[in-house]
């Protein structure tokens, strides 16, 4: 007891010489980038100097496994061609090993660059001491919260049209807390943690991108009718924070209910906050809805670091090597990186050749309706930029 | 201050991890080159047409003509680069441009080449300050980058040196502290320490040991020079400053060579390296390695040699016969 109150009171004088800084207003000159190193925040991660050197900044590569290193060799052709001011830092993940020395070489490298591109990381071992890398990575490096932004492409041909849903998802605790035990045989019990903090750190921060992105409504998807203390308190603590955006519509949903609306009518619904794992789930759900797992990209954020990778954290093992992979969603993490770094002359040139390419040209991999290849697809996007 | 000799160890670090050497400029490598070509020019500060802005300060002594020399060399091959010039001056303060006009040059267009700025005796206005220091001050490049490399049939006491100093410089004669916790950081690059004078001896003596070195400023100056020494002289080495945001080409030691003004001599080599490598920088790596493999092809040659590497050729000789190898 004494040595707990005793660690307490080392913490203590940090956070209060943070708390009084922390809600400083970013000028509207920054790149998100410069918001995350320039401005103060509480610190939960030590701050390192960004990695930007005359004018260049420097990445972090994930190509991670399945399909990721071909859609990576894709964005590293299309970055040459419109001559973006990145250079990649590839760190490769070997699947097969059991020890977790990559992982953390990739943290570490995530720490100084400050910014990752990331394909989905496979887990192959099965043995129960042996986290998702996946998780492991968002949970050393706090990122808290998980953006997918969910807009219909005209191109491809889908039961609903003009979907436009940004995701908001917990992303560091709730059911992804990995703490599982026997505790008498046969009997499996699973923790799921919610932290009044980390509901906080995330509501804030689905409130506040509705105000910066113009949004009207956000709704909390939860299941606080049976977990009345853990949803429960995700809920409140969104009600509360609402109360600060009267300019913001709030309103809640059960999960099951949520899933229900959004196959059905998915209109309704504008951004969308949750936990952990309703945050999977539903975050596939509109995947789906969409054309599946080859078009949207999602963004982890955490007070100092953000890491791109696509919407869906699929790996897509069956289909690698074969050109028939969506290199989409991977192109799209990239230009979201792209506008992270400030870069919004490059991301706009690219994202309005994908645009073309899908919606005019309609040049698309099968997974989407479409006959041509991932090479196809690269090659078009390439020559449609800088002419559209 | 710690933030300062923090960056100035990671871009060591980080320009360590790129294979070609070229700090900031080779680690965009992909097999398939095929599509990489004429659209490399699109940047936000280009014009129109896909040229690029780049500030030019030509400098003192033989700077304007070895700017003159990257000049003819762009504009033989075509180049889409536009230089806004500006005559830059400390020995020469009346016709000198503002500092101001100069900051801001570079800060809009994030890339410059300049020559080596002489600095008087004595101040004028009783000034501590150079104009060298106020430009890097203004500008915050923290960090000098100097690649020093054997070119080829280049006669030496050593060979295969192959180097990269990292030099702070805008700040005093500490810094050493912190490089060790930065090291943390970068777990698959070794990591040593060096004291200077050991430093120096180790230069002359077996400078292939060395790979990438971060010095404080005025150890890095000595460093600098010693290093260039070793592979043919202030002619052949090429350098670079950077900040955050921006990037500033000039020659790795710093000397306005006076003697040789308007004589023709000097060896126009290392101002050209430097306009390879902000082309690279700003993503035209076909015109860089074009501008590149000119010139190793005049030195392996051999026939075209300015004074300081033993011939009798004039800086326009040798601009003439790069301006010929280009491919």
């Amino acid at each position: 007891m004494a040595v707990r109150l005793l660690s307490k009171f080392r913490v203590l004088p940090e956070i209060r010489g943070v708390a009084n800084v922390s809600s400083a207003a970013a000028p509207a000159t920054l790149s998100d980038f410069d918001v995350q190193h320039k401005t103060p925040v509480i610190r939960k991660q030590k701050l390192i100097p960004k990695a930007q050197y005359g004018g260049r900044h420097a990445v972090t590569m994930l190509p991670g496994g399945g399909i990721g290193p071909e859609c990576m060799g894709y964005v590293r052709d299309i970055f040459k061609y419109i001559g973006a001011p990145v250079d990649f830092e590839v760190v490769d993940i070997d699947p097969t090993v059991d020890n977790d020395d990559d992982v953390q070489y990739a943290i570490t490298t995530i720490k100084r660059n400050g910014v990752g591109l990331k394909g989905n990381i496979e887990t192959k071992s099965e043995a129960a001491y042996v986290t998702s890398r996946n998780v492991a990575l968002r949970n050393e490096l706090d990122m808290y919260a998980y953006v997918l932004n969910c807009k219909s492409y005209p191109g491809v041909e889908t039961r609903h049209k003009d979907i436009d849903i940004v995701i908001i998802r917990q992303n560091t605790e709730g059911e992804y807390a990995m703490l599982e035990h026997e505790s008498v045989n046969g009997v499996i019990e699973s923790m799921k943690v919610v932290t009044a903090s980390n509901s906080e750190r995330v509501a804030r921060f689905a409130f506040e991108f509705a105000k910066r992105n113009g949004r009207k409504k956000v709704t909390t998807v939860h299941k606080a009718n049976i977990m009345k203390l853990s949803d429960g308190l995700f809920l409140e603590t969104s009600r509360r924070l609402a109360k600060e955006y009267p300019d913001i519509e709030h309103n809640d949903m059960i999960i099951d209910n949520c899933c229900m609306q959004l196959v059905a009518k998915p209109h309704q619904f504008d951004v969308m906050l949750m936990t952990n794992l309703y945050g999977s789930i539903v975050s596939n759900v509109v995947c789906g809805i969409l054309g599946g797992a080859g078009l949207l990209s999602g963004r982890n954020y955490g007070d100092h670091y953000a890491v791109f990778e696509p919407g869906t954290r699929n790996t897509g093992t069956a289909i690698a090597g074969k050109n028939v992979a969506n290199p989409i969603a991977m192109i799209n993490a990239s230009v979201d990186m792209l506008e992270h770094l400030g870069h919004h002359f490059h991301a706009d040139l690219l994202r309005r050749a994908i645009d073309k390419t899908v919606n005019v040209d309609r040049v698309l991999t099968p997974d989407v309706g479409g006959t041509a290849s991932s090479t196809e697809v690269v090659d078009n996007i390439i020559n449609n930029i800088g002419r559209c | 201050m710690s933030l300062i000799s923090r960056n100035v160890f990671r871009a060591l670090v980080q320009g360590s991890q790129h294979v070609g050497k070229g700090v900031h400029t080779s680690s965009v490598n992909c097999e398939k080159n095929v599509r990489f070509a004429p659209f490399g020019a699109m940047q936000p500060n280009a014009t129109k047409e896909g040229r690029i802005k780049c500030t030019l300060i030509p400098g003192d002594g033989v700077g304007p003509e070895l700017v003159y020399s990257v000049q003819e060399v762009f504009k033989a091959a075509s180049i889409p680069v536009d230089f806004e010039s500006f005559f830059f001056s400390e020995v020469n303060p009346t016709l000198s441009a503002p500092l101001e006009d100069v900051v801001n040059s570079i800060a809009r267009n994030k890339i410059c080449i300049k020559g080596i700025l002489a600095t008087p005796d004595f101040s004028h206005t009783g000034e501590l300050q150079t104009l060298n220091m106020k430009l890097r001050n203004a500008l915050d490049l923290y960090a000098n980058v100097v690649h020093v490399k054997s070119l080829p049939n280049v006669k030496c006491r050593h060979h295969d040196v192959d180097c990269i100093i990292i030099r702070e410089q805008t700040e005093g004669e500490y810094s050493a502290l912190e490089h060790e916790s930065m090291a943390k950081l970068y777990p698959r690059i070794q990591f040593e320490k060096m004291i200077v004078d050991n430093c120096t001896m180790q230069m002359v003596s077996n400078p292939n040991q060395f790979d990438v070195m971060v010095t404080p400023n005025l150890y890095g100056n000595i460093v600098d020079n010693l290093a260039s020494g070793l592979v043919g002289g202030a002619g052949v080495v090429a350098g670079a400053s950077y900040s955050a945001e921006c990037a500033v080409f000039e020659q790795g030691a710093r000397h306005i060579f006076s003697g040789a003004v308007g004589k023709n001599i000097a060896n126009p080599t290392a101002m050209l390296l430097c306009s390879a490598n902000l082309l690279a920088h700003v993503n035209l790596h076909s015109y860089s390695k074009m501008i590149k493999n000119a010139i190793n092809k005049v030195l392996s040659d051999g026939r075209v040699r300015t004074k300081d590497l033993g011939g009798q050729s004039t800086t326009k000789d040798f601009t003439h016969a790069v301006i010929s190898s280009l491919v």
